[in-house]
Formats: structure tokens, C-alpha cells, sequence
């Protein structure tokens, strides 16, 4: 291999510094350990193909994004690319419900008593388009500008995927949160 | 003046950070005022911390990241 340039050391030392989000990323899109481990490395090494074209400063995080998402689409999605449905859910919210049934809004602490474990199966059951948002956005941190590039839609996009993302998980979570006597429920008969 | 409906309205904007300046602030003169708002305000900001933290557990195995370093040369 050639002598690396200072720029293509400090290059490859940000793009290690994603690895665990890219991991994370890789993960959800594949749900497959191995498959993500194999997804991460064709993004680093088509990122390492391209990295001209990066431009320094900018979100590095994003660009990787981007390109793993191009490639995990053109490979195992190609066929039912365009059948992700997002279903509407209706309005609902964990709050609203819990504050029907107990007269008042729940307390921030019924969170705490929330397993990690279970947010993770209610973010799981999410459709993909709803899931890859709340991702990037809640987990990783992106924009809501940096999470609509990635993804390639328009902000307005964004939002209204993430809000329904955020819905289904309230309604997920307080299903277990009744479930598992964190609150109590059925007060109010629900048909 | 914002009312419920505004502030709710704009919550997810305001726990992703996503809210002018002046936005912030009117909708802060709302939360003052106004306990239920503020209640579900530090609900859903407490939701988004949640899922952030039970994610951040999952890490990249360490065999992948010594291929990767040796790859990019970092």
C-alpha cells in the first residue's frame, strides 16, 4: 500500500470513530450479526473508494449513513424496495392514554421502571421506515435536515415518520407497561 | 401566544432541538404556565433519552474494528 497522506489518516480516524453507530445502523437494517458485520465493511470500504468526494467539516456520520443505506437497498432490497408500507397508526399516545386511565398524566419515573430490553423489542416491531427514523434521530443524533439527506425525502418527511414512529412505540410500551403492572389499566373500558 | 394546541403541536420539534430561537422561547412561556404541557413535554423528553441509552449499549464487535483500522490505515 502507498504512504498515507496526513488527510487520509485523519480520514480513516473519523470514519473508525462511527463505527459503533454504523454497527448499530447495520444491525437494524439487517438484523443479522453477521450480515451487519458485512454491511459495515462494504460501507467503509466503498466510503474509503469515494473519500474524495467527502467533503472534510461536514457530517462525516451522515455520509456513511447515506452510503450504507444505498448499499444495503441496491443489494438485499432491490425487489420490495417500493413495498414498505407505512401503516397508519391513528393518533395515539402513552400519555394520553395513561392520563385517561389514571385521571392525571403518567409521572417522567413510570420511564424509568420501563426495561431497556423492552424499548428496544417495541423499536424492533416498528415498520422499517419507521424504525431507521427514530434511529437516526433519537439514537444517533441527526437533524432532522442530516436524517432527510441520508434517507433522501424531504423534512416534512422526516417528521411525520417520526412522529407516528414515536406513537406506535408510546402505544407498545404502554400495552407492556399495563402488562407488567408499572401502571394500571383498564380503568377505563377501552372497545 | 401559543395554547395547548400549539405547544403540542410542536413538542417533537422541541425535544429534537429542531425550534428557532424566538420558538423556544414562546413555548416556553407556555410551559410555564401551563402544568399539563409540561408534564408531557418532560414525558416525551424522558421517552427520547430512553430509547437513546437502550440502544447505546450495542457496540460494534472489537474483530470488526482491528479489520476495519488495518483497512483505513487509522
Amino acid at each position: 500500500m502507498a504512504e498515507q497522506t496526513v488527510e487520509e489518516q485523519d480520514f480513516g480516524t473519523e470514519a473508525i470513530g462511527n463505527l459503533d453507530a454504523l454497527y448499530r445502523g447495520a444491525l437494524r437494517l439487517t438484523r443479522d450479526p453477521d450480515k451487519a458485520q458485512d454491511l459495515v465493511q462494504d460501507t467503509y470500504a466503498r466510503a474509503l473508494r469515494y473519500q474524495h468526494s467527502y467533503q472534510a467539516g461536514t457530517n462525516m456520520k451522515a455520509w456513511l449513513f447515506a452510503i450504507m443505506r444505498n448499499l444495503y437497498w441496491d443489494r438485499f432490497q432491490k425487489a420490495n424496495r417500493e413495498a414498505v408500507s407505512i401503516d397508519d397508526i391513528g393518533e395515539f399516545a402513552l400519555y394520553d392514554q395513561m392520563r385517561d386511565d389514571l385521571g392525571e398524566g403518567p409521572e417522567t419515573e413510570v420511564l424509568d421502571r420501563i426495561a431497556r430490553g423492552e424499548v428496544v423489542d417495541a423499536i424492533e416491531k416498528l415498520s422499517p421506515l419507521h424504525r431507521e427514523v427514530v434511529l437516526l434521530v433519537d439514537v444517533e443524533g441527526f437533524s432532522y435536515k442530516d436524517a432527510a439527506t441520508v434517507l433522501g425525502v424531504p423534512i416534512g418527511t422526516v417528521m411525520s415518520r417520526l412522529h407516528r414512529a414515536r406513537q406506535q412505540l408510546q402505544k407498545d410500551l404502554f400495552e407492556y407497561a399495563v402488562e407488567s403492572g408499572i401502571v394500571p389499566g383498564g380503568l377505563n373500558k377501552r372497545s | 401566544m401559543y395554547d395547548c394546541e400549539d405547544c403540542i403541536r410542536r413538542l417533537d420539534q422541541l425535544v429534537d432541538k429542531e425550534l428557532s430561537p424566538p420558538e423556544v422561547e414562546e413555548i416556553h412561556v407556555h410551559l410555564d404556565e401551563c402544568g399539563d404541557c409540561t408534564k408531557r413535554y418532560r414525558f416525551q423528553e424522558g421517552l427520547k433519552r430512553l430509547v437513546k441509552v437502550s440502544y447505546q449499549e450495542q457496540k460494534a464487535p472489537d474483530a470488526l474494528r482491528e479489520r476495519l483500522r488495518q483497512q483505513l490505515g487509522a
